[in-house]
């Protein structure tokens, strides 16, 4: 995405954020609340839509999209706070995930391979989601995004939470999900997690892009001083 | 600024004034729709109370509306009570009635509370079409109403309707007003700053029963005829939200422009009623679809023009 | 006591069926009332217009009310979605009033444009059923269209409770009652599936309106009778559970008939507004509400 600008009603949220992802690879966006991060994901899985610039995916614009034609593009979101169908079954919600019709010929297919990923949403399959624990029902958002078989997926805080261990076998399964060749585009606010994770990093705050490079280049002090706009 | 304010002032006094001497200048047929606008005016004023002031869409107002009339059936027929008297008992009882049912009514939140005061309103109609005191569902004929001019009944509604409209003014501008803006901003936060909603809320509530109970025993003077299925109907509250909603709900002047455009159409197309509520209905959907704040809120929003501000200045 | 429960036979069953009438009035209100969160106030006239397009078929073809049907339902479906699409979805989410008002003007629209159309007359969908009384367990006489009400009822019922369990759409509309942006993340169109949800809704009341023009009589003002008996039935049995509104209709039947006998027949709706009153001073939410 180049140079976008993005209004929340009247808040001006996002300053002139350029960013670039190369596909299979994981890209995190660090920063502390109200830096603009999910408002960043929202604009580019269609919730929000930029007032100004451009977002091109797969050489096609994709910028004024309503949500539902991100998905038939193949963006995929796993939304913050998970927002997972609380009076739908677990093997409903996954059922969800596939709304579009390209992905509903091949829901047994991604549905055995959901499950491999995951095997305890096989044991709950007709249980309410409702009924889920906190990290079960993380997976269960990561496991419908996937539905769809989307070339992109966006994280948003998926660890919020939950426990270090729950934390730590989720973060294993997205990159389990990475190696298949699905670009991941993750939201932390914890930073150690996000630079073990990512292979680049934006760092975000106030709106506004401070610091991009790749983990390993970049110093504490530089991460340091953008995450808080010094 | 003072002198826009005065200008505003002359213009007022001067339409009032012409109100007041049209039976010695206007056509029949021009008293007739003023007569009715005062009416429409008074009921349509309280209705914009409670719903554009106080948030709480009331569909019952047709229960004062027939306790109102009946009230003045009843007080000047069976008693022979002086007719102006008879229309304040009618203030009083809808008063009452409404002390009564706010219990149970202000425990129903939104839509609930729009369907309770319906609800309300057909009990009513019922127990009054099954009342032997008051004739049944064959009704009352207000024979004390024929000793009365037709000039008479028009002043007496004139002086009712401009009278609803000052109180609206005058209500807004006092400490009950300031809490009912803070209401219609903000709810919540209004709770916080000491703002009691649900006292602020009641006494709308009884301030627009009364009103309407009273306006209903002048609309029957000059109706005559009252039986319950139709004081008690719906479709009383059915043209207040219409006028309400196209003059601009929440604003002094929508009713005024509502009530006028609604008895002209009425009027207009007296020997087609439903044609003139087919338009009416259709005029108040394009209204909220293209300008929620009807007309005069339209007006306002856009031109900052307002000829009865609430608002101290 | 057994002789005073024996007299009541009658009344019970006869509530009980009407109840089943009731019930499947209701639902139409009750799914858009958990799914787009819309009060229709122009249910009732919904049910009535499709009353009268059920007369307009009759009038073509001669047959059993029950076979207009066939017209009658797809036809409420289209003005059910076309309805929705266009008029309803442009204010939902502007606040709780504008879809109220919208809806109002709708119902006072339908009932003029039949009023024009029909005149003031009082209409029936007459057929041999709507007279005739028959023998249920040897015991009582029921009157055979309350039975038949009933019956076409409780298929309605369960034939929509399979869609929403069985189906990807059904599934879909529950999902966008349970979060419209996460369906719509999901690549679910959430406009059009409240549309559909509403064609879905007026299929009902195309239903039910062809079972209310058989069992009693209308005129173009008859929507608002049925739209509080909606309202009761909604929430008397509690939003969320088809089942739930279904109860709700039998238990309002129920007080209503019972109502009469006791009080009288000119008490009947009385009966069924005070336990409407009571539900929503006590518990809004309905007696048999999920969650």
């Amino acid at each position: 995405m180049q140079n976008i600008d993005v209004f929340y009603h009247d808040f001006h949220a996002l300053w002139d954020v350029s960013l670039e992802v190369e596909e299979a690879l994981v890209v995190s966006i660090i920063g502390a609340n109200g830096a603009g991060k999910s408002t960043l994901l929202n604009t580019i899985a269609g919730v929000l839509n930029p007032s100004q610039g451009t977002i091109e995916f797969h050489g096609k614009k994709i910028n004024g999209l309503m949500p539902y034609q991100a998905v038939a593009e193949g963006i995929s979101m796993v939304p913050e706070g998970r927002r997972i169908f609380p009076r739908l079954t677990v093997l409903e919600n996954l059922e969800m995930g596939c709304y579009i019709p390209k992905a509903r010929q091949k829901k047994n297919e991604v549905l055995r391979k959901i499950y491999e990923l995951f095997p305890i949403l096989e044991e709950r399959k007709n249980q309410l989601s409702v009924t889920l624990s906190g990290g079960e029902q993380q997976m269960l958002a990561v496991g419908r995004a996937l539905m769809c078989q989307p070339r992109l997926i966006l994280f948003d805080e998926i660890s919020l939470g939950l426990s270090p261990l729950v934390i730590k076998n989720i973060y294993q399964r997205v990159k389990q999900i990475n190696s298949e060749g699905i670009t991941a585009l993750l939201v932390e606010q914890d930073i150690q997690r996000s630079l073990k994770a990512a292979n680049k990093v934006y760092i975000m705050q106030s709106g506004r892009v401070r610091l991009e490079g790749r983990p390993a280049e970049l110093s504490q002090e530089d991460i340091r001083k953008a995450y808080f706009g010094l | 600024m003072d002198s826009l304010r005065s200008g505003r002032l002359y213009a007022i006094v001067l339409v009032v004034l012409a109100l007041i001497t049209l039976p010695y200048w206007a056509s029949r047929y021009w008293i007739l729709v003023i007569l009715l606008f005062s009416l429409n005016l008074g009921l349509s004023q309280m209705w914009n109370l409670l719903a554009g002031y106080s948030g709480l869409i009331s569909l019952g107002q047709q229960s004062f509306i027939g306790l109102g009339g009946y009230a003045l059936a009843v007080f000047s027929i069976y008693y022979g009570f002086p007719i102006w008297l008879s229309i304040v008992i009618g203030g009083i009882v809808s008063v009452l009635f409404a002390l009564l049912i706010s219990a149970p009514i202000f425990r129903m939140r939104g839509v609930y509370f729009a369907i309770g005061t319906w609800t309300v309103a057909e009990v009513l109609r019922i127990l009054f079409s099954n009342w032997k005191y008051v004739g049944y569902g064959m009704g009352l004929f207000v024979k004390p109403a024929y000793a009365l001019s037709f000039n008479t009944i028009y002043f007496t509604a004139l002086g009712i309707g401009i009278a609803s409209v000052a109180l609206v003014y005058f209500l807004l501008r006092s400490k009950l007003g300031l809490g009912l803006m803070a209401i219609r901003d903000e709810e919540t936060a209004s709770e916080t700053l000491g703002v009691d909603i649900f006292r602020c809320k009641l006494n709308c509530f009884l301030i627009s029963a009364g009103v309407t109970g009273a306006v209903a025993g002048v609309l029957y003077l000059h109706n005559i005829f009252i039986q319950p299925y139709s004081a008690f109907g719906i479709d009383w509250t059915v043209r207040l939200v219409f006028i309400t909603i196209i003059g601009g709900i929440g604003t002094i002047e929508g009713p005024i422009i509502g009530s006028f455009l609604y008895v002209f159409l009425h009027q207009w197309l007296s020997e087609y009623p439903s044609v003139s509520l087919l338009i009416l209905g259709s005029i108040a959907i394009g209204v909220i679809l293209i300008a929620p704040k009807g007309i005069m809120g339209t007006i306002q929003e856009k031109l900052g023009f307002e000829i009865l501000s609430p608002r101290r200045k | 006591m057994l002789s005073f429960l024996g007299e009541l036979k009658g009344p019970i069953t006869n509530g009980l069926l009407l109840g089943g009438l009731y019930g499947i009035i209701g639902i139409g209100m009750s799914m858009i009332f958990g799914i787009v969160r819309l009060v229709n106030l122009a249910h009732g006239d919904l049910v009535i217009l499709a009353s009268y397009l059920s007369l307009v078929t009759m009038s073509f073809f001669p047959v059993n009310p029950l076979f207009t049907l066939i017209i009658v339902i797809p036809a409420m479906c289209i003005i059910g979605f076309v309805v929705q699409y266009y008029l309803l979805n442009q204010v939902l989410g502007k606040g709780m009033n504008p879809p109220l008002l919208v809806a109002f003007g709708l119902s006072i629209i339908v009932q003029n444009i039949l009023l024009l159309i029909f005149t003031p007359d009082a209409r029936t969908l007459l057929t041999s059923i709507s007279v005739k009384t028959i023998p249920l367990g040897g015991f009582i006489n029921i009157p055979l269209v309350y039975l038949v009400d009933f019956i076409c009822s409780l298929v309605t019922i369960v034939l929509l409770s399979r869609f929403f369990n069985r189906t990807y759409m059904g599934k879909a509309i529950r999902a966008a009652s349970d979060d419209e942006g996460a369906a719509q993340l999901m690549g679910i169109n959430t406009k059009t599936i409240y549309a559909f949800a509403m064609a879905i809704a007026t299929g009902t009341a195309a239903v039910a309106g062809v079972l209310v023009g058989m069992t009693f009589t209308f005129y173009p003002h008859t929507g608002p009778e049925y739209l509080i008996i909606a309202f009761g039935v909604v929430i008397v049995g509690g939003l969320g559970s088809l089942l739930g509104t279904f109860l709700g209709g039998l238990i309002l039947g129920l007080a209503q008939i019972l109502g009469a006998h006791f009080l009288g027949p000119g008490f009947q709706l009385l009966s069924g507004y005070v336990i409407l009153l009571m539900v929503l001073t006590f518990k809004p939410t309905g007696l048999f509400a999920k969650g």
